[in-house]
């Protein structure tokens, strides 16, 4: 396993609080490079409010997020993406009136030059330009595996293949940390398992380091090689997923939990 | 993306660009200062005599500022045809008293049938503002912002339609009950009008103060405002909020119409539009969404606009929109939450 | 892997819709040039209380101003409701740099003055429309820096009060601190005639003015299409759909809304210095808030973002405001012996397209299956999240 690995993404000592409200409470996290780890906890544990910390959508009340050797907090969302921080949304976000293809090239915006004369006299410079990012977000969506929807409104598309465009859309920012949020929300158990398959395949092909957020906990203890659990804002454990399984303070806040969500 | 992160920033940079917005700030705040300053020294009596002006005005401006606030707090939606709801209000106001009833000139029962006019004008913008909602705005609940903007901007032209078809494209005059007497403070003249509008007019937004933050409907709008999902669990009936709130706007309006006409002595079937964009300036000044602010930025608005009018060293009456609008944009600018709001940043 | 397809369906439409639009204007080139000088009076009559070539050209000033703003509104998804200052910025332009108002100076670039009115400033018709386009760009970086940054219906209000400014500022413009910048309600007449390449289009040659407009409107045309279709034009769209995914996909937000907003206030200055051309001069009191709104009902009416579909809505909404109104009013009233007054019904008309636009048709008169998405949203995502429902169960 590549745990040893120098960390690609370190978050340290992050803390957010919302008014009065500490939502993510003195947190440090890394994800080696070239891993598989994931975050879990019960609802309302902050996980999602740590992901958007490390996105730079929530600026830390205190904490540094490191990306790649550099200081990333407090940078530009849209800087840190471009800097291969890559996401998907628990709740898909495609551009839905644009096409698949079209999806998948905004997220190359930051990789093209082409400004606004010579998009209009279309110079050799930019048809070269466009060329290649339909060739590469064609490239992208077979790889995921749509290949065949090139031309197709993402929001034409069924929801398993709006899942796959999100992940093809994150790809053409060649990132080096991939942030999954619940990626296999809403799917059925062999699409899970495909997902798995899936997701060991980008690491092997791209040596991607990858984040998930995931409620599945037979994905999660499948694929990953860390696990860090989160509750109540607190880091409660962390390990590998044999370690998370028989740890007596995850057990508590799952079963404190889950309780009450089964009443759901 | 500043707009959408939120949480406190960690590292404040002091950029070259921050100390240019507080320099001029202080610049633009200097310059209003040392002119009316000026003013008040060269002639303090004529300064009062504005101030007074201005807080006739600004009462009123309020009055419609409020309707925009609430709806803006419960909805999000700039009601661009606001505006043009109070003017429907003075030409109402109007024909029902002025016209219909014949009540010109001040006696005990022009002033009982104003107050029953008051009352009724509040009424008709209610039932006015209520159907629009129903009819455009609640279908596009759920749909991009876009949407109900532009059709706020269509009903507004809808409304200056009728307005138009009412009373014609020409300013009507208007024979007030409102005596016309005055008298003498200190120098200073105050109309016998003035106070009559202070005496409407404070009640008024004292008992709208109440209603929102006093009564259970109140509570249910701030608690809408706030979250409606989370209000529809609590056992709020959502719809039947927001279409108190736009009772209440409208009142407010009517109210403002029916004063306007009476203290002016002039409507015009495209009152609403300027005095609306007036009014809606003053809610963002006051911090949109905010029910004190709209009061406090009406009254700020009306004061800036009657000394830029009426100062004998200023620009004078010929650039009051522009220095209404220029104070909206310099807002926009140096602090757009207002002066009494949250700074305007994206629910995420 | 088939990646020749283009990324849209509109191409091979494109190209029919530039056939028929360039065959309009032939059309009405030849008829007005050649063949009505020559036509009975009963034509000649027909065609110019229906089809003016003033009216005609005006449309085209139209078209170019629904375009500019398409850029803001259909493309990015930002609502400017005062975007008829850059129609008044950008006519000021032609009016201070081609003519000879400023009667202190003197200065001729490759102008052409009137004989005996070489006073003033008197530039070149392509260097006027290069700044015509550079100052509203100014003014568009001047209001758009700072609102930008904001949520999206605090653009509206303040271009609304920019819409309201710049016009009073024109109107009140003769005593600037003692200087006449704009010569105030009067306005600015007898603008230079323009010289290209030594071919003078005269004052009163309305042909020839009307296919220069139409020119510069199909430049306008063949502009919005190459930009929707290039980097930007992906970027405006992403924000327009999903601002927050569009900048987690590294999309510059402020930057990508800035270029948007900077953009469609040039093609309004364009079509600005276009219009003073045109009618010879600039004057104060054409611009307030109704133009504003019917420049978005244009693009509104035309599926926002749908370049043709805002062109027609441009010609259609054009006519009927400056010819059909009257002539159709006329029509009815001689006919049926009514006295209605149809031009009253402009703010009915326009007011009640916005609204029911909104409510029933918000993919526009022409739609293009992607608008018609867009605006149908909320529907989409209810039925993606029961799905999301069911299949987490």
């Amino acid at each position: 396993m590549s745990l040893d690995g120098r960390a690609v993404l370190d978050a340290q000592n992050i803390r957010v609080e919302f008014g009065g409200l500490v939502a993510v409470d003195d947190v440090s996290f890394t994800i080696p490079e070239g891993s598989i780890v994931s975050l879990i906890g019960p609802n309302g544990a902050g996980k999602t409010t740590f992901f958007n910390v490390l996105t730079g959508l929530y600026k830390p009340t205190s904490g540094a997020v490191i990306f790649d050797n550099a200081e990333i907090t407090g940078d530009p969302v849209h800087d840190i993406a471009s800097g291969g921080l890559a996401r998907t949304f628990q709740n898909i976000r495609l551009f839905g009136l644009m096409t698949a293809q079209e999806n998948v090239m905004v997220a190359m915006h930051s990789k093209m030059n082409a400004g606004v004369f010579a998009t209009i006299f279309r110079t050799k410079k930019q048809k070269a330009e466009e060329a290649e990012a339909r060739r590469f977000a064609q490239e992208l969506l077979d790889y995921v595996g749509i290949g065949g929807v090139t031309n197709e409104y993402a929001r034409n598309l069924s929801y398993g293949d709006q899942r796959r465009l999100e992940v093809a859309r994150a790809l053409a920012l060649r990132p080096k940390v991939l942030l999954l949020d619940e990626p296999t929300a809403g799917m059925n158990p062999n699409e899970s398992a495909a997902f798995v398959d899936f997701v060991r395949k980008l690491k092997a092909d791209k040596g991607i380091s990858i984040l998930l957020i995931e409620h599945d906990m037979s994905v999660v203890m499948q694929v990953s090689e860390r696990i860090t659990v989160l509750d109540q804002g607190q880091k409660i454990a962390e390990g590998s997923p044999a370690e998370i399984k028989s740890n007596p303070r995850v057990i508590e806040a799952y079963l404190g939990k889950s309780g009450s969500e089964a009443s759901k | 993306m500043t707009s959408v992160a939120s949480g406190v920033a960690r590292k404040k940079k002091v950029t070259p660009s921050a100390i240019l917005m507080r320099a001029s700030m202080i610049m633009i705040i200097g310059v209003a200062v040392y002119w009316l300053g000026l003013n008040l020294t060269s002639d303090p009596r004529q300064f009062a005599q504005v101030t007074v002006n201005g807080l006739n005005n600004g009462l009123l401006y309020a009055l419609i500022a409020l309707g925009y606030t609430l709806v803006y707090g419960i909805i999000e939606l700039i009601n661009f045809a606001h505006g043009d709801l109070f003017m429907l209000g003075a030409v109402f106001s109007f024909a029902v008293l002025t016209e219909a009833l014949g009540a010109t000139g001040p006696s005990a029962t022009n002033y009982a049938l104003l107050l029953v006019v008051l009352l009724l004008s509040m009424l008709f913008c209610a039932f006015i503002n209520v159907s629009i909602e129903r009819l455009a705005y609640r279908r596009l609940r759920n749909a991009p912002r876009l949407a109900p903007l532009i059709t706020a901007v269509g009903m507004s032209f809808v409304l200056q339609w009728i307005g138009l078809k009412w009373i014609g494209s020409n300013p009507v005059n208007v024979n007030t009950v409102l005596p016309s007497s005055d008298f003498e403070v200190a120098g200073v003249v105050i109309a016998v009008k003035t106070l009559i509008i202070f005496a409407v007019t404070i009640p008024l937004l004292i008992v709208l103060a109440f209603i929102v933050n006093k009564t259970r409907r109140g509570r249910a709008m701030r608690a809408t405002a706030q979250d409606k999902d989370a209000s529809r669990l609590m056992g709020i009936d959502v719809n039947q909020t927001i279409t108190f709130t736009f009772a209440i706007a409208g009142a407010a309006a009517g109210a403002a119409g029916l004063m306007w006409a009476q203290t002016t002595g002039t409507v015009a079937y495209n009152l609403g539009f300027q005095l609306g964009l007036v009014a809606f300036t003053a809610a963002v000044l006051g911090g949109v969404g905010n029910l004190y602010g709209a009061v406090l930025g009406g009254i700020i608005i009306g004061l800036i606009q009657s000394y830029n009018d009426g100062l004998a060293i200023g620009p004078g009456q010929r650039w009051s929109q522009t220095m209404v609008f220029t104070l909206l944009i310099l807002l926009m600018v140096y602090r757009p939450g207002g002066l009494l709001g949250e700074t305007a940043q994206e629910k995420v | 892997m088939s990646n020749t397809a283009p990324a849209h369906t509109a191409v091979s439409g494109n190209r029919k819709w530039a056939i028929g639009f360039t065959s309009v204007v032939a059309f009405f080139f030849i008829l007005n040039k050649f063949i009505l000088p020559e036509a009975g009076s009963g034509v000649q009559k027909f065609f110019n209380a229906w089809f003016s070539l003033t009216s005609m050209a005006e449309i085209m000033i139209w078209i170019i101003m629904a375009l500019g703003l398409n850029i803001i509104v259909g493309y990015a998804g930002l609502l400017d409701l005062g975007y008829v200052a850059f129609w008044a910025l950008g006519g000021y332009v032609a009016g201070w740099l081609m003519s000879p108002f400023f009667s202190g100076l003197n200065i001729n670039f490759f102008g052409n003055p009137r004989p005996g009115l070489e006073f003033g400033i008197h530039f070149h018709v392509f260097l006027v429309l290069i700044l015509g386009g550079v100052f509203t760009a100014i003014w568009g970086v001047i209001i758009g820096g700072p609102t930008l940054r904001l949520k999206s219906d605090y653009l509206a209000l303040v271009t609304l009060g920019f819409g309201e400014i710049i016009p009073q500022f024109m109107l009140n413009g003769a005593d600037i601190a003692g200087y006449n910048v704009t010569n105030g309600a009067q306005g600015i007449g007898g603008l230079d005639d323009v010289n290209l390449f030594g071919y003078v289009i005269g004052t009163f040659a309305l042909p020839e003015k009307f296919l220069m407009v139409s020119l510069m409107a199909g430049a306008m045309i063949f502009f919005s299409i190459r930009l929707r279709d290039g980097r930007l034009g992906r970027a405006w769209l992403a924000i327009r759909e999903d601002e927050l995914a569009a900048s987690m996909m590294g999309v510059p937000l402020w930057r990508t809304k800035f270029a948007s907003y900077a953009i469609g206030a040039v093609g309004g200055g364009i079509g600005g210095v276009g219009f003073a051309i045109l009618v010879g001069g600039v004057y104060a009191d054409r611009f307030n808030f109704v133009i504003s709104i019917i420049i978005l009902a244009m693009v509104v009416m035309g599926g926002m973002g749908n370049v043709w579909g805002v062109v027609v809505g441009a010609v259609t909404l054009a006519w009927i405001n400056s010819v059909g109104l009257i002539q159709v009013g006329e029509l009815v009233n001689n006919s049926f012996g009514t006295n209605i007054n149809f031009p009253s019904y402009q703010f009915l008309l326009f007011g009640l397209l916005l609204v029911l636009m909104m409510l029933f048709r918000r993919e526009g008169f022409i739609p293009e299956a992607r608008i018609r998405m867009v605006m149908n949203e909320d529907k989409v995502d209810e039925e993606v999240s029961d799905e999301t429902k069911i299949a987490s169960k």
